[in-house]
């Protein structure tokens, strides 16, 4: 390991010291609510980010495609991140009744709430929650544990498993993002349900995790350690991410425009909270930066495959993600957006131990899928 | 074909390593533009021919952008403009509404864009006239051969040389080709020719179709239901002898549940009494019906502050007027069923039942707007 690198390390380490004084800090003072929201906007995120990433691997499994060989091994490693961010984000069992109105006992006087109580019940809740991420880790063990084995056995067996083994994890995967964005984020405010919010929830997972690979990707080329790996795998990386703006957007606006335009008293009151007050600039620089700016950023065909400019749009795209996480779970609390010492001590946190995390697994394996018989053919893909 | 003057210098390759290796070395010579003629797109070819970058993705985005405008404007000038109308609720210049069509057009405008400007713009199709496709090593460029040639800049294009050139690169086979044919597409000839072909297909379909008509006259084309042996609403009918195909009922029938009030005139009615108890099961009728039918003018108080007095222009009676408070059962139910000044009557509409069931509703709001101490309290204890 390098002097520098040792350096970041030291920082990172610094920085998660003070964000977990931080967020011991907020645990004692600030309001349960907030804590607990804060602490599921990062559970949520970094869920999301690794997810995405596992999601791509696996994507690459089920349609048998070769360019993204050479740089699989990068997403499996963010993938990891659900190895520390599922036991550790779902200690918020523990406070799923301060948060969600759908756990508490006076649900039950709540008429519409009194319909689905047994779906919203305290224990359904984890069970399913448990079972569904203990599915995804088993998918994870299959996946990235069988590609990382594979770097030793060279075994091309293992190509035809993931790749059998691909459709059930889409399977696993539809279920583990619907059931993530209905429990977690929908059921902030129960009384409020849309069908697609599972489809949203993916979308921004998917740019998340494509983000945090481009990122790696461009990352690890610096350090020379992906050799090989040229435009054309970029540009294609590139091409993801902007066709997922995209996607995000149009089903964004389409759960907004239904919404908006039926104008149900039960339905709206989730856009009103979010289209007034503070929270309104909070809506319309989400769209900027989540849509706008990565949209015209990415949209000549120089731009996909500009490394410099790639980085630039993964880094945006991951802040509009963390934004985009925030605009969905922070207006439940009273009184327009908070951003303040807790938040920030989460933050520090959170990121850190995640930058540390994805850090360590760098060193995982080899840095290129050695093993897989494609790897040759996905070096020479030209575009 | 020949003019003579020859357009271009082909040069035949056994493989595509053999047509990559051979573009460079022809390339630095500059004797002419490159043009590679190949079965099947080869990765790198255009970097290595060094063919400028198409302005096609800047025209769509250009396009795309301008239709977004385009749909916006004029949903905006149709909505917001001309003819301003209140749906749903919305304003009339709701952006919202505009995406999904500004959206469309968009789209619209960078595929139309896209697809013609390829093909017309660019490509400027259709061109048959190219001397590639009259050469004889067509059939091998479209099988199993790689072409490169080198193609005249106008004058000065010395043929010689660049035949040297192309073996010298490793051509196996050369083929100089002549201008191209730019003799006009359309021409009158070939115009009258398809226009003839129109005509005489239209005149034997015509012909084919009137034989047919005229061979098999009993098989009626669809109907529709037509001609049905029944009765129709407003026509005569030669059945009855009056020849009226809608009957009157007899004199002095009356439809069950439609008995005559027995009274002629409002003050007639004041002495009608109400046969329906005050339970709570007629005033939740009694209220449901004055939701839906009353509401809308008279106010959900029934003060007469309506949802619609601004479109519609009449003014509701403010049914918590002393005026109407004093009235009895009877003649609030007579207003009901007859009508009253702009308001029509809703005896089509609603039972009788139904009509007691609002004059108690409308009671029960008059109370309930003008309680007591006492009626608190009578509420309270129950």
């Amino acid at each position: 390991m390098s002097q520098q690198n040792r350096s970041t390390t030291n920082l990172l380490r610094g920085t998660l010291a003070i964000g977990a004084v931080g967020v011991v800090a907020a645990f004692l003072k600030a309001s349960p609510e907030r804590f607990w929201a804060n602490w599921l906007l990062w559970f949520v995120l970094l869920f999301t980010v690794g997810v995405g990433a596992l999601f791509l691997v696996a994507l690459e499994h089920l349609v048998n495609a070769k360019w993204s060989v050479p740089i699989r091994r990068i997403p499996e490693r963010i993938a990891t991140l659900l190895i520390p961010v599922v036991p550790i984000g779902l200690l918020a069992i523990g406070a799923l009744p301060v948060l969600f109105p759908g756990t508490r006992p006076e649900a039950l006087h709540n008429k519409i709430l009194a319909g689905k109580a047994f779906w919203l019940s305290l224990p359904f809740v984890s069970v399913r929650t448990v079972l569904v991420m203990a599915l995804l880790i088993l998918g994870l063990a299959v996946l990235v544990g069988g590609s990382l084995k594979q770097d030793q056995t060279k075994d091309p067996a293992f190509n035809i498993r993931a790749r059998k083994f691909a459709p059930a994890f889409m399977a696993i995967f539809a279920l583990a993002i619907t059931l993530v964005a209905f429990d977690w984020i929908s059921g902030l405010t129960p009384e409020w349900y849309s069908d697609i919010f599972g489809v949203y929830l993916f979308a921004g997972a998917f740019l998340g995790g494509l983000a945090a690979t481009s990122l790696a990707v461009l990352h690890l080329k610096d350090q020379d350690r992906l050799e090989g790996v040229r435009k054309d795998h970029l540009y294609n990386l590139g091409g993801f991410l902007f066709a997922f703006t995209v996607f995000w957007s149009y089903i964004g606006f389409a759960q907004y425009m239904l919404m908006w335009y039926a104008n149900l008293p039960d339905e709206v009151v989730y856009f009103q909270t979010r289209l007034t007050g503070g929270w309104h600039v909070v809506t319309v620089l989400l769209a900027f930066l989540h849509f706008v700016m990565p949209f015209f950023a990415l949209v000549t065909r120089d731009a996909k495959g500009d490394g410099s400019r790639l980085r630039r749009v993964a880094v945006l795209m991951l802040a509009a993600h963390i934004l985009d996480i925030y605009w969905l779970i922070f207006p439940i609390l009273p009184g327009g957006p908070h951003f303040s010492w807790p938040e920030a001590s989460f933050a520090l946190l959170f990121l850190s131990g995640a930058l540390l995390w994805v850090r360590g697994a760098q060193q995982k394996g080899e840095d290129m899928p050695v093993g897989d018989p494609f790897l040759k053919e996905g070096l020479e893909f030209r575009l | 074909m020949s003019s003579g003057k020859s357009f271009a210098v082909l040069g035949l390759f056994d493989s595509p390593d053999a047509l990559m290796g051979a573009i460079p070395k022809v390339r630095g010579k500059q004797l002419g533009t490159l043009e590679a003629y190949t079965p099947y797109p080869i990765h790198g070819i255009d970097d290595a021919l060094g063919l400028r970058r198409s302005p096609l993705g800047g025209m769509v985005l250009v396009m795309g952008i301008l239709g977004a405008i385009t749909a916006f404007g004029f949903e905006y000038w149709i909505s917001a403009i001309d003819y301003p109308i209140v749906t749903g609720g919305k304003a009339p210049s709701s952006w919202e509404a505009f995406v999904p069509i500004m959206f469309e057009v968009t789209v619209l405008f960078a595929t139309f864009t896209a697809g013609l400007g390829m093909l017309l713009l660019l490509n400027k199709l259709p061109f048959f006239g190219h001397p590639v496709l009259s050469s004889d090593a067509m059939k091998a460029i479209t099988r199993d051969r790689y072409a490169l040639a080198i193609e005249s800049e106008g004058e000065g294009f010395d043929a010689e040389a660049a035949k040297a050139a192309l073996l010298a690169a490793g051509a196996t086979q050369i083929e100089v080709l002549p201008e191209p044919d730019r003799g006009p597409f359309l021409s009158a000839d070939y115009i009258l020719r398809v226009a003839g072909g129109i005509f005489a297909a239209c005149v034997v379909a015509g012909l084919a179709m009137f034989g047919a008509v005229k061979l098999f006259p009993v098989l009626a084309p669809m109907s529709h239901m037509e001609d049905q042996p029944r009765l129709n609403a407003q026509k005569a009918d030669p059945f009855f002898k009056d020849g009226f195909g809608m009957r009157m009922p007899v004199a002095g029938t009356v439809a069950r549940g439609y008995l005559p009030l027995g009274v002629a005139s409002q003050d007639e009615a004041a002495s009608l009494v109400n046969p329906l108890p005050r339970s709570p099961e007629v005033l939740a009728m009694g209220k449901k019906i004055f939701h839906n039918r009353c509401e809308l003018c008279h106010g959900a108080l029934g003060n007469g502050v309506p949802t619609l007095t601004a479109a519609y222009g009449a003014k509701p009676a403010n049914l918590q007027a002393q005026q109407f408070r004093d009235y009895p059962d009877g003649k609030i139910f007579w207003v009901i069923t007859m009508g009253k000044n702009a308001m029509p009557s809703h005896a089509a509409d609603l039972t009788e039942t139904q009509r007691w069931a609002v004059v108690d509703y409308v009671r029960a709001l008059q109370r309930a707007q003008n309680a007591t101490d006492q009626d608190v309290k009578e509420a309270g204890a129950r």
